[in-house]
C-alpha cells in the first residue's frame, strides 16, 4: 500500500535520508528552514518540499498544514518529527538566543505539529514518530538540547498513553549519526566521527522501527550491528 | 543570605518564601500576579511566558547582588484532550514552564549572578517518574527540567561549587492542584505546600541531586532510584 508520509527536518541529513528512501514505494512530504534552491544533498524527484521554519512553531504548523491541503493529502500514515538543532556550550551554560531556539524548533513546534496534524493521523489509523536522542538523560556539552529532547520523551509517552489505539505515537533515541548537525552545533567529535552511522543506515533503522510501532526505542550502532535493521521488515 | 523563588505569591512558591524569610535569607519572588498575602518578600513582576518581560526581569535581576539560593517553582498547566487545548496553550507550557527557567538560569550563570557556594533548584514533577496521560506537553515541560538540572550539575559543582536540585513534588495541597486533578483524587492525604517546602529546602541545601516526595511518592522513591540510576 502506498503511504502519505511528512517528514520534518527533510532538507538534510538523516530526515533526508529517510525520505529518499521512503520516497521509493510511498509519497513523501519533507520540510525544512531553508529554501529548496539550498538543498545540496541528493534529493529524490518524487518528494515534496515545503519550507517552513520551525524557529517560528505557530507558522510554520499554518505553513504545513495549508501545503497538505494544496496537495490534497487528506490523512497521514506517518508522521516523522525530526526537525531538530543543538549548541556545544562552555562550562554547560548556554546562550539565552540559541536555548530559545532549539526550544522553539525541537520542543514547541513539535508539540504544535502533533496536536495540528492529528486530524490527519487519527484518520489514518497512523503512526506518529518523535526523533529524540540518545543525549535525553542530560549532556553537559549541550543542556538545553538534551532537555528538548528529554521533554520529547516525557511527551511522547504521555501522548501515546492518551491517544492509545487511535494513533500510535513513539520516540526514536537515535545515537551518533554522519550529518551536519555536529559541524552546525559547533562541536568536532574528531576521530569519534569515524564510528558514527551513516545516514542511510540511520534510516534503514528508523523504517523498522516506525513499522513496529514501538515505544520507546533506542536506534544506535550497537542495535544496527546486532541486526535491528536487517530483519526485513518495511512498512 | 539572599534568595531568589519565581511563583512566590500562591502555593508552594509562597510557601517557599515564607520558609526562606523564616530562615534569615532576603527573598525575591518573581511573579505575574502580586503576593496573595502580605509578605516580606521584594516582589518582581514578570510574566513568563512573554520573552520581553523575561528579559526586562533578567535586567533587573542582573542589577542586584547575586543570589545565594535560586529555585524555580513556577508552572502552569492545562488539562482536557491534547488535541483541544489551543496551540497557544501548549506553547505557553512550554514557555512558562521549561523555556523561561533554563533562560533565566542559564543568563544568571552567565553574569556571575548566583553565587559561588550557592544552591538551585529546579521544580519538575512526579510524572518525570509516572508518566502523566493527559496532560503531554506539562509533562514535557517538566522532564525539560529534570533532564536540565542533571545536565549541568557536574560542571556547575566542579566548576563553581553550585549545586543543583531537581525537584519531585507528588500532587499537594494547592489552588493550582484543586484545578487540575482528577475529581475525587484524595486531597487529605496530600502534603501541605508548608511541608514540602521545608523538606525541599532540606534538600535544597544539603546539595542533594534530587528531592522527591508526596505521600504516593513515598512508596515510588524505590523504582524512582532504579530510573534515575540507569
Ligand atoms: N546526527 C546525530 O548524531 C544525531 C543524534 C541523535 C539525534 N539526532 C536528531 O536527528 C534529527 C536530524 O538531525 P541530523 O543529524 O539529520 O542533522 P541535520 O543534517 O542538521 O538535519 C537537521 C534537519 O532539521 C531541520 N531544521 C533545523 N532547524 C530548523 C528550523 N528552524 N525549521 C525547520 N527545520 C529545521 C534542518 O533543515 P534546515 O537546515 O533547512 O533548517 C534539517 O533538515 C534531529 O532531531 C537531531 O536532533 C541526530
Amino acid at each position: 500500500m502506498r503511504r502519505k508520509i511528512l517528514i520534518t527536518g527533510g532538507s538534510s541529513g538523516i530526515g533526508l535520508a529517510l525520505a529518499n528512501r521512503l520516497s521509493i514505494h510511498h509519497d513523501v512530504m519533507v520540510t525544512g528552514s531553508r529554501p529548496q534552491t539550498d538543498i545540496t544533498e541528493p534529493f529524490s524527484s518524487d518528494l515534496i518540499y515545503v519550507q517552513a521554519s520551525q524557529s517560528e512553531p505557530e507558522t510554520a504548523v499554518k505553513t504545513i498544514a495549508e501545503a497538505l491541503l494544496k496537495a490534497g493529502w487528506v490523512k497521514l500514515d506517518n508522521v516523522v518529527l525530526n526537525a531538530g538543532t543543538g549548541f556545544a556550550v562552555k562550562d554547560a551554560i548556554d546562550d539565552i538566543g540559541r536555548l530559545r531556539e532549539t526550544m522553539d524548533i525541537n520542543l514547541t513546534a513539535t508539540i504544535l505539529l502533533s496536536r495540528t496534524l492529528y486530524p490527519w493521523l487519527a484518520k489514518a489509523g497512523g503512526t506518529l514518530s518523535i526523533v529524540g536522542s540518545v543525549a535525553h538523560k542530560g549532556q553537559a556539552l549541550f543542556p538545553a538540547y538534551a532537555a528538548s529532547k528529554g521533554a520529547l520523551n516525557a511527551f511522547a509517552r504521555a501522548l501515546r498513553s492518551e491517544w492509545q489505539s487511535r494513533v500510535a505515537v513513539q520516540i526514536l533515541h537515535l545515537g551518533p549519526t554522519r550529518t551536519d548537525m555536529h559541524a552546525k552545533a559547533g562541536h568536532d567529535p574528531g576521530r569519534l566521527r569515524s564510528i558514527f552511522m551513516r545516514p542511510s543506515s540511520m534510516a534503514a533503522m528508523m523504517e523498522f522501527a516506525m513499522a513496529s510501532k514501538r515505544s520507546p526505542l533506542t536506534l544506535s550502532f550497537r542495535r544496527y550491528a546486532s541486526a535491528g535493521s536487517r530483519l526485513g521488515r518495511n512498512l | 543570605m539572599r534568595a531568589l523563588v519565581t511563583g512566590g505569591s500562591a502555593g508552594l512558591g509562597q510557601a517557599l518564601c515564607d520558609a526562606l524569610l523564616a530562615d534569615g535569607f532576603q527573598v525575591v519572588n518573581l511573579d505575574c500576579d502580586p503576593p496573595k498575602v502580605i509578605s516580606e518578600a521584594g516582589y518582581l513582576y514578570c510574566d513568563l511566558s512573554s520573552r520581553e518581560d523575561v528579559d526586562k526581569a533578567l535586567d533587573a535581576l542582573t542589577a542586584q547582588a547575586g543570589f545565594d539560593l535560586v529555585i524555580f517553582n513556577a508552572g502552569i498547566s492545562a488539562t482536557g484532550k491534547f488535541e483541544d487545548i489551543s496551540t497557544a496553550s501548549h506553547a505557553r507550557i512550554i514557555a512558562v514552564n521549561a523555556e523561561a527557567p533554563m533562560v533565566l538560569c542559564a543568563a544568571l550563570m552567565k553574569f556571575g549572578k548566583i553565587n559561588h557556594g550557592g544552591n538551585i533548584g529546579f521544580v519538575s514533577s512526579l510524572s518525570h517518574f509516572t508518566g502523566y496521560p493527559g496532560a503531554a506537553s506539562y509533562a514535557a515541560s517538566k522532564d525539560a527540567l529534570a533532564v536540565y538540572a542533571r545536565a549541568v550539575r557536574k560542571t556547575w559543582q566542579r566548576k563553581f561549587n553550585i549545586k543543583v536540585t531537581a525537584i519531585f513534588p507528588g500532587p499537594l495541597k494547592t489552588d493550582h492542584a484543586a484545578r487540575h486533578s482528577p475529581e475525587g483524587a484524595d486531597a487529605e492525604k496530600r502534603m501541605t505546600p508548608d511541608e514540602a517546602a521545608l523538606l525541599i529546602l532540606r534538600d535544597i541545601k544539603k546539595g542533594r541531586a534530587h528531592s522527591i516526595l508526596g505521600g504516593a511518592a513515598k512508596k515510588l522513591l524505590f523504582w524512582g532510584k532504579l530510573r534515575l540510576n540507569r
